[in-house]
């Protein structure tokens, strides 16, 4: 079974960009355009991490990410955050990391990949 | 011994052979056979020496020797006595006869009177010569001491002036040089009133003068003398004088000249010389209008200096302006400048010239005033201290440099700044999905998965058009926003502000009362007209939002037109403003929201509509809510459209 990303940003471009990386490196995925949608489909799909952009319409990711972690069941869900906005690193405390885009797809594959045996050994 | 001899005796005997001896000793005789014709040849032949009988009938010769001795008392008269007239002889040797002889005329008696005759003349002689030479020898050593005299008091006042210079010039720093050429005519003068000396000037232009009376440098023409002079005051009275007097050069111009006269006392506190200087005022004068050039030059440099120059006492009151500050900000003298600069009752929250009251150091401030036609200009303040003679900050100067135009140019700069800043976010998410073009382009090959390929073409080729866009945009500001106008429909522009407005507006529990126009419209860059109109309308829903108390708060939009000119007025009962807020409000970066506001807005906002040839008034009192009427042409003025197309 593998594991499944959550991916949240309001550019579709960049989504599609996400998804295929993803599903080309063995992940099952799903995504939202904005916070909230996205808390509506963390609690369906269940993922076992959360890509993040921040500057959305409607509702912004620390919102989503406050949301989450006061949520049963997806209180320590990883979370990668990956945005255009300087000093992103200050804007989620606890996350496993910060990618400045335009961003590395390989370095992106390696957080993932830790992070997931991180939780699994946790 | 060549003298003239008169012979008088009435015996002819006597007369021829005496005559005869006396011509062989080299005399020149005369004789007379009586006293009457003796008396005769006297008078004619004035002879040094006289022999006369004694008794003669007529006049004896005792007669004789009383007259010519009294008539000349140096002629030497020898008696010739018969025997037995002894007591005659003795009577005329007491009456001054030089000696007698008797009869019958013994040579050597003869030759013994005529010399001792002779030797009493030589020795009158002598003596006379010795008187004369003597007199002469007094005037000649007279006239050595008078020079010595005259050298020594002239060394002295030359002394003492020298002095008295030194320490005037000492007194003034370096004043020397300017001393030394000082058009002064020097004189020194004696009790007498004479002129004993004169500095060199004096003598070549007035001519040399030791020895001429005081008042001579004073005279009309060589004839004329003045009633009175400088010196001879000075002796007058004792007091130093001074007066304005005329001098006759050389050439007979008239100087005019300053003169100070002051008497040099001797030991016993007598006047013994006068001291004269004479200043030639045409050069004085002359050295006037050069100081007084200097000073104008320097008022001149103050008046006309290309900033707002002003002077400022301890109560920040301004005591001198110069002729930019009187154009820009009026008659301002006795005002303080942040009434002037700022309109306002206290001073600027860090006024320099207070710093500079504080420290004597100079200070920058950097603000934005308002002239008095209501023109905004940059200025960049300088202050420096003005010292009072113990070194107490008197006042303060202030120098206000117009750097509008600079600002101007650093606003563009800025502005681009800040577009690139507030792009720099699009940019990179847009570089991101390029990657993600990219990579799903490359995969979509390396897998064979067409539709990949196909999908990723096309979000690529949005994705340049978005870039090509973005780019063109940010040339474009850089080089100049232009109008990109179009004919606008009035109701549906402000049924869309209303759209943006009027939900931020209730957010906030703030009403919102909007007349739409029924028709209408308008020549204007619709995003540009609309962004402007948003931002006054949210800065009134703010300044309603800001004012603590509980009333009810209202942002009108009224919009109306007569086919020339649209008036939108915005209206606000929110926190209003001051004067100095009001004047700043269109300035970039200034803002009265702290660091909720970016000071960008307005800025925006006013450079649009001026854009359009448009205005914006603003009246406001501060708790009184605020009016922003911005006026424009219904059609854009001709030049402002020309400049797109030539764009």
């Amino acid at each position: 079974m593998p594991h499944k990303v959550l991916v949240i940003d309001d550019d579709p471009y960049i989504v599609k960009y996400l998804i295929d990386i993803l599903t080309d490196n063995g992940y099952a995925t799903c995504s939202a355009s904005n916070g909230s949608e996205g808390f509506e489909i963390l609690k369906r799909e269940q993922p076992d991490l959360v890509t993040l952009d921040l500057e959305m319409p409607e509702e912004w990711g620390p919102r989503f990410y406050r949301k989450m972690t006061k949520e049963p069941g997806f209180e320590n869900t990883p979370v990668i955050v990956i945005s255009g906005l300087p000093g992103i690193h200050l804007a989620i405390k606890n996350a496993v990391a910060s990618l400045k885009k335009p961003f590395d797809p390989n370095a992106l594959l390696e957080i993932i990949k830790n992070a997931l045996a991180d939780k699994e050994t946790a | 011994m060549a003298y003239t001899i008169l012979l008088v005796d009435d015996e002819e005997g006597i007369r021829k052979v005496l005559g005869i001896s006396l011509r062989d000793l080299g005399f020149t005789v005369y004789t007379a056979a009586s006293g009457e014709e003796g008396i005769q040849l006297f008078d004619k032949y004035q002879p040094e020496i006289v022999l006369t009988d004694i008794k003669m009938p007529g006049l004896s010769g005792l007669d004789l020797l009383e007259r010519f001795k009294f008539q000349s008392p140096d002629t030497e008269v020898i008696m010739l006595t018969g025997h037995g007239d002894m007591e005659l002889a003795i009577q005329s040797i007491k009456r001054n006869a030089t000696d007698f002889i008797t009869k019958p005329v013994n040579d050597d008696a003869l030759e013994i009177a005529l010399k001792r005759a002779h030797e009493r003349i030589e020795m009158r002689r002598q003596i006379n010569q010795y008187t004369c030479d003597l007199e002469g020898l007094v005037d000649e050593q007279a006239a050595k001491l008078v020079e010595q005299e005259r050298e020594l008091a002239a060394l002295q006042i030359a002394e003492g002036f020298a002095d008295g210079l030194r320490t005037i010039v000492n007194t003034i720093d370096g004043g020397s040089s300017v001393f030394n050429q000082l058009p002064c005519f020097v004189s020194v003068h004696n009790s007498d009133s004479e002129i004993v000396s004169a500095n060199p000037l004096f003598t070549e232009r007035i001519g040399p003068s030791t020895g001429k009376p005081s008042w001579w440098a004073y005279k009309k023409n060589e004839d004329d003398r003045p009633a009175s002079s400088p010196v001879e005051r000075v002796l007058q009275t004792g007091d130093a004088q001074s007066s304005e007097e005329c001098i006759t050069d050389k050439a007979g111009n008239r100087l005019p000249v300053q003169v100070n006269a002051v008497p040099i006392l001797d030991n016993n506190g007598a006047i013994e010389l006068v001291l004269e200087l004479a200043a030639d005022m045409t050069e004085v004068q002359s050295m006037q209008e050069e100081l007084r050039i200097t000073r104008h030059r320097y008022q001149q440099l103050f008046e006309e200096s290309p900033c707002y120059i002003s002077v400022q006492n301890k109560e920040l009151k301004i005591i001198a302006n110069n002729r930019r500050f009187r154009e820009d900000f009026g008659s301002s003298l006795g005002k303080s400048c942040h009434k002037l600069y700022a309109h306002r009752d206290s001073p600027c929250t860090s006024c320099p010239v207070l710093k500079t009251f504080k420290d004597g150091r100079t200070h920058q401030y950097e603000t934005v005033v308002t002239t008095k036609t209501g023109d905004q200009r940059n200025v960049l303040i300088w202050t420096a201290p003005i010292c009072d003679v113990e070194g107490n900050i008197a006042e303060v100067m202030e120098m206000s440099t117009d750097i509008t135009q600079l600002r101007a140019l650093q606003d563009r700069l800025s502005n681009l700044g800040l577009l690139l800043g507030s792009t720099a976010h699009g940019i990179k998410g847009l570089l991101t999905a390029l990657d993600g073009g990219i990579y799903r382009l490359g995969s979509g090959i390396s897998m064979q998965k067409p539709e990949r390929i196909e999908d990723s073409y096309k979000d690529l080729s949005h994705l340049i058009d978005r870039l090509r866009k973005m780019v063109l945009d940010i040339l474009h500001y850089a080089k100049e926003r232009s109008l990109n106008w179009e004919v606008i429909i009035l109701p549906n522009l402000v049924r869309e502000i209303e759209s943006i407005i009027r939900p931020k507006a209730e957010a906030k529990g703030i009403s919102f009362n909007c007349i739409v126009p029924e028709d209408g419209t308008l020549e204007a860059d619709y995003g540009g007209l609309t962004s402007a109109l948003v931002n006054i309308l949210e800065n009134a829903v703010d300044s309603c939002a800001a004012k603590p108390s509980e009333a009810e708060y209202c942002v009108e939009f009224v919009t109306c037109t007569d086919g020339n000119s649209v008036e939108f007025t915005i209206t606000d009962n929110g926190t209003g403003m001051s004067q100095e807020t009001r004047e700043k409000l269109f300035t970039l970066f200034f803002s009265s929201k702290g660091s909720a506001g970016t000071g960008i807005g307005l800025f925006v906002a006013n450079q649009t509509i001026q854009q359009h040839g448009g205005t914006i008034s603003v009246s406001s009192e501060p708790g009184e809510g605020s009016i922003f009427a911005v006026r424009l042409h219904a059609t854009l003025p001709a030049h402002l459209k020309k400049e797109i197309i030539t764009d």
